[in-house]
């Protein structure tokens, strides 16, 4: 196989030999993606050396019957900050045998083999936890929907007496435990908090999610490409564009489309809309749970501003139905587009004055700073990504370090905080819309007309229709995709097999980010946790597919 | 027993019943004006007053006699109180009513129920409101005999009803020292009826909630009885400060046009209260909760020095 790679990427493969000790069999590689195929023994060598190298293990995923191999392949992708290539080791596994866990040496590991364990039945020794994650124990035993095996259709839940789910037991003199939710008294999505406290500080927390479990991962498989660009939408409502451009990428990839540059700098235009108006509800969120409503409430002001824009520019508050594989799937018009700028203007002059408002209260200040710190150290080991990561003094961003699209040749004005408090996400969050609207704005400038689909030229053989539509008949292959949504990095990997979708694993970055709240909460009190459950805003749609 | 007292005990109560809600409605709309948006109208109150009252009682099994107890005992305790401040005019004394110290062992009795009824439905964050309210009491109940000890200070009496007779008919405060008193009578009305920055009524979320959590569990009838009560409260409390501060008006004689004034004035006198207590909310961010007794200390001060000025003056 004749496989182009730069030089990054070399370098990387030219590492992994030297420390596997053994040349490990290159399977496939794509700029910035490299596919290892390596053996038990290799992978044992290799895990701890990666983790040494400051390598994070950024998502975890499994493939059954993958390119004609019976059983069970693992997928490992790892990636080191500020370094573009992705390094995945795909690992083989056999029916009904255990493989060894990794959750020891990349504690993001342990929910990834947990949501592996409960999608496909496949068992992982040494790992420090093995409850049940996404599949909650209402769930009959043996039932793993992820298999091949299984035909989607309606189950009957079962009894759970006997089988509860164990939380961590916190004993001593005056520790109390407080269960909070699946209900709460807001109306907001389900999640339960256990918290183990004395009087009011927080001593231990324990988070349950997965309450409204969706099987989005099962209902894409054998479905067209541009069917499932809804589903990847319905992951998560603000990440909607992030998410469709995210799966858009992936299947491009594998398909060879290259997409023409209006459709990218529209998308990149899209993609900042949406990071602007979702760090937006942050701010506002972030005042309103410290009852700070006159702050809180331009900050909503102009987030619907933000929607309202979003819905002339393209029909939808939301962002939805405009990306597809190869393109978009209708322009924008440039009479529209002209007016970004004095729309941007106006926003960052209103923008302006309310960020002043917030940071000018004393009383706001006293809450935000030093409230749920999050320590550099936790980022790479849990894989924290996004404003909470920067905002602890960890800058990365993948529009910087693994450019694609319009990135390439427009980067954001990066933001970093020391701190790791509230406060700090507060200001980086704030930086991040001043860097978007300044973005937005250049991507708009020097506009050139043009196609916002893929000509049909362009395919390698597959055909483009105008109508956006990606008719490939045989398009088989995989292809990872990372893009920086609002709350942080999302992981999107997909393989075609014949044109058709065989596996799309999606990993938010609130499924990585959610474990940084157990972290972030302990020693402050329990009044508190609100605020810092909002300066992280996690998505549950996020993370419960 | 006369005339006057019977009048005052039919008009007083009746007055603040009904016009109890109507401080809670406007607050929220200075509130919803302050950030932009038109909020619902004024007497939206009441409908959901009525609403509630309408609906039936949902009650946890672990509950007890408690929980359906406290709420006739609150509304009842804040109608007895109702009958110290006086509000349209001022009767002549009758036997113990306007005493301060039955005034304040009332509204303690309609704290110390609340708090029951939080723990009693069993759900966590009802004891947790519980907790917080009884450890931040033990700070602000002192603080409250210490201001009214300086209003009985200043006014010389122990019995509202003589202290507004003295403040009636001026237009200013008579003596200067009011003023400081009624810093300390404004900061305890905010803490009592649960405001910013001690306590977000507007909040939905639990672990934050102190008056909140404690009637979180309560539904229907009871929960409007509650709602009733805590109108009352502040209005009674909204009573004594503007008494204190701005009595003018208020009429110590039976002659039906006074006392339509009287009735007239304080309403707007409240109004007055109720924005500026509204534009104060909007004003701050809610407390860390360990940093409250900072804030009740500022009553405290105000007071021990308006009592200091008055014994060494």
């Amino acid at each position: 196989m004749d496989i182009k790679i730069n030089k990054d990427a070399t370098d990387l493969l030219s590492m992994v030999s030297s420390i596997a000790g053994e040349e490990p069999e290159l399977l496939n590689a794509r700029e910035n993606e490299i596919y290892l195929k390596v053996s038990e023994t290799g992978f044992k060598d290799i895990s701890p050396s990666l983790a040494e190298r400051k390598f994070s293990l950024i998502g975890l995923f499994c493939a059954e019957d993958f390119e004609k191999k019976e059983g069970f392949t693992l997928f490992y992708v790892f990636k080191q900050a500020g370094r573009a290539p992705a390094l995945v080791l795909v690992r083989e596994a056999v029916r009904g045998k255990k493989v060894t866990s990794v959750a020891e040496i990349f504690p993001s590991a342990s929910w990834f083999e947990r949501e592996v364990r409960d999608g496909f039945g496949l068992d992982f020794t040494g790992a420090f936890d093995t409850r049940r994650l996404f599949l909650h124990e209402c769930y009959p035993e043996g039932f793993h929907p992820l298999q091949k095996a299984f035909k989607n259709g309606p189950i009957r839940p079962t009894e759970t007496s006997g089988r509860e789910y164990k939380f961590r037991q916190v004993k001593g003199e005056g520790v109390y435990q407080i269960p909070v939710g699946p209900v709460h008294a807001g109306i907001i999505e389900p999640g339960h908090f256990r918290f183990s406290v004395i009087g009011e500080p927080i001593f231990s927390l324990e988070i349950r999610l997965f309450y409204k479990h969706r099987g989005i991962e099962k209902l894409v498989e054998g479905k067209k490409p541009s069917e499932c660009v809804a589903l990847a939408e319905a992951v998560s409502g603000d990440e909607s564009m992030a998410n469709a451009t995210g799966f858009c990428m992936a299947v491009e990839q594998v398909c060879g489309i290259n997409i023409p540059e209006r459709a990218e700098r529209l998308r990149a235009i899209m993609l900042e809309l949406e990071r602007t108006y979702s760090l937006l509800g942050d701010l506002a969120g972030m005042a309103v749970d410290v009852g700070f409503a006159l702050v809180a409430s331009p900050f909503f002001m102009l987030r619907e501003e933000v929607l309202r824009q979003n819905e002339k520019l393209t029909g939808s508050r939301f962002l939805r139905g405009m990306t597809i594989p190869g393109g978009l799937k209708k322009d924008v018009p440039d009479s529209l587009l002209k007016d970004l700028p004095a729309f941007l203007e106006k926003f960052s002059r209103a923008f302006e004055s309310a960020y002043d408002r917030a940071i000018s209260s004393s009383s706001l200040i006293d809450r935000f700073a030093t409230t749920g710190i999050i320590k550099k150290e936790l980022v790479s080991p849990l894989n924290l990504t996004g404003p909470l990561a920067r905002a602890s003094g960890y800058p990365a961003d993948t529009r910087l370090d693994r450019p694609y699209g319009a990135y390439r040749d427009f980067a954001p004005e990066p933001s970093v905080r020391k701190r790791g408090d509230v406060l700090s996400r507060f200001e980086v969050k704030a930086d991040e819309i001043r860097a978007s609207a300044g973005l937005i704005l250049r991507l708009a400038e020097n506009f050139q007309q043009g196609p916002v689909f893929a000509e049909s030229a362009e395919y390698d053989g597959y055909a483009g229709q105008s109508s956006g539509e990606i008719s490939g008949s045989g398009a088989t292959g995989y292809s990872l995709a990372l893009v920086e949504a609002p709350r942080g990095q999302n992981l999107h990997w997909i393989y075609l097999k014949n044109g058709l979708v065989d596996r799309y694993k999606i990993r938010t970055a609130s499924f990585c980010n959610w474990q940084a709240i157990e972290h972030a909460v302990i020693g402050n009190i329990v009044p508190d946790f609100p605020l810092i459950n909002k300066s992280l805003n996690l998505s549950y749609a996020g993370t419960d597919l | 027993m006369n005339i006057s007292f019977l009048l005052f005990a039919l008009l007083n109560p009746l007055f603040a019943l009904l016009a109890a809600p109507l401080y809670m409605a406007l607050i929220r709309k200075v509130k919803a004006y302050a950030q932009g948006r038109r909020g619902p109208k004024l007497f939206q109150v009441y409908y959901d007053l009525r609403k509630l009252m309408q609906k039936e009682a949902v009650y946890s099994p672990t509950s007890s006699w408690i929980m359906r107890f406290t709420p006739y005992l609150n509304l009842s305790t804040l109608l007895v109180c109702s009958l110290f401040v006086p509000l349209v005019f001022v009767p002549e004394p009758a036997g113990g009513l306007g005493n301060i110290i039955v005034f304040l062992y009332l509204l303690a009795l309609e704290r110390f129920f609340t708090a029951l009824g939080g723990l009693d439905a069993g759900s966590a964050f009802g004891g947790m409101g519980s907790s917080r309210s009884m450890s931040l009491a033990a700070v602000i109940e002192p603080t409250m005999v210490i201001s009214f000890a300086a209003l009985a200070f200043v006014l010389k009496s122990l019995n509202l009803h003589q202290m507004f007779a003295l403040t009636a008919g001026t237009v200013l405060p008579i003596s200067p020292t009011l003023v400081l008193v009624s810093i300390s009578l404004f900061i305890i009305l905010i803490v009592e009826t649960g405001r910013l920055p001690v306590d977000n009524p507007a909040t939905h979320l639990e672990l934050t909630m102190i008056n909140e959590a404690m009637i979180l569990e309560q539904t229907g009838k009871n929960l409007a009885l509650l709602e009733l009560a805590h109108a009352l409260k502040q209005f009674l409390l909204m009573g004594i400060l503007i008494n204190t501060i701005l009595p003018v008006g208020l009429s110590t004689e039976i002659d039906a046009g006074k006392i339509a004034v009287s009735a007239l004035l304080f309403l707007l006198k409240a109004g007055l209260l109720a924005i500026i207590i509204g534009l104060f909310e909007s004003a701050l961010a809610k407390m860390r909760l360990f940093r409250l007794p900072a804030f009740y200390v500022m009553a405290f001060f105000f007071s021990a020095l308006t009592i200091l000025i008055e014994v060494f003056a």
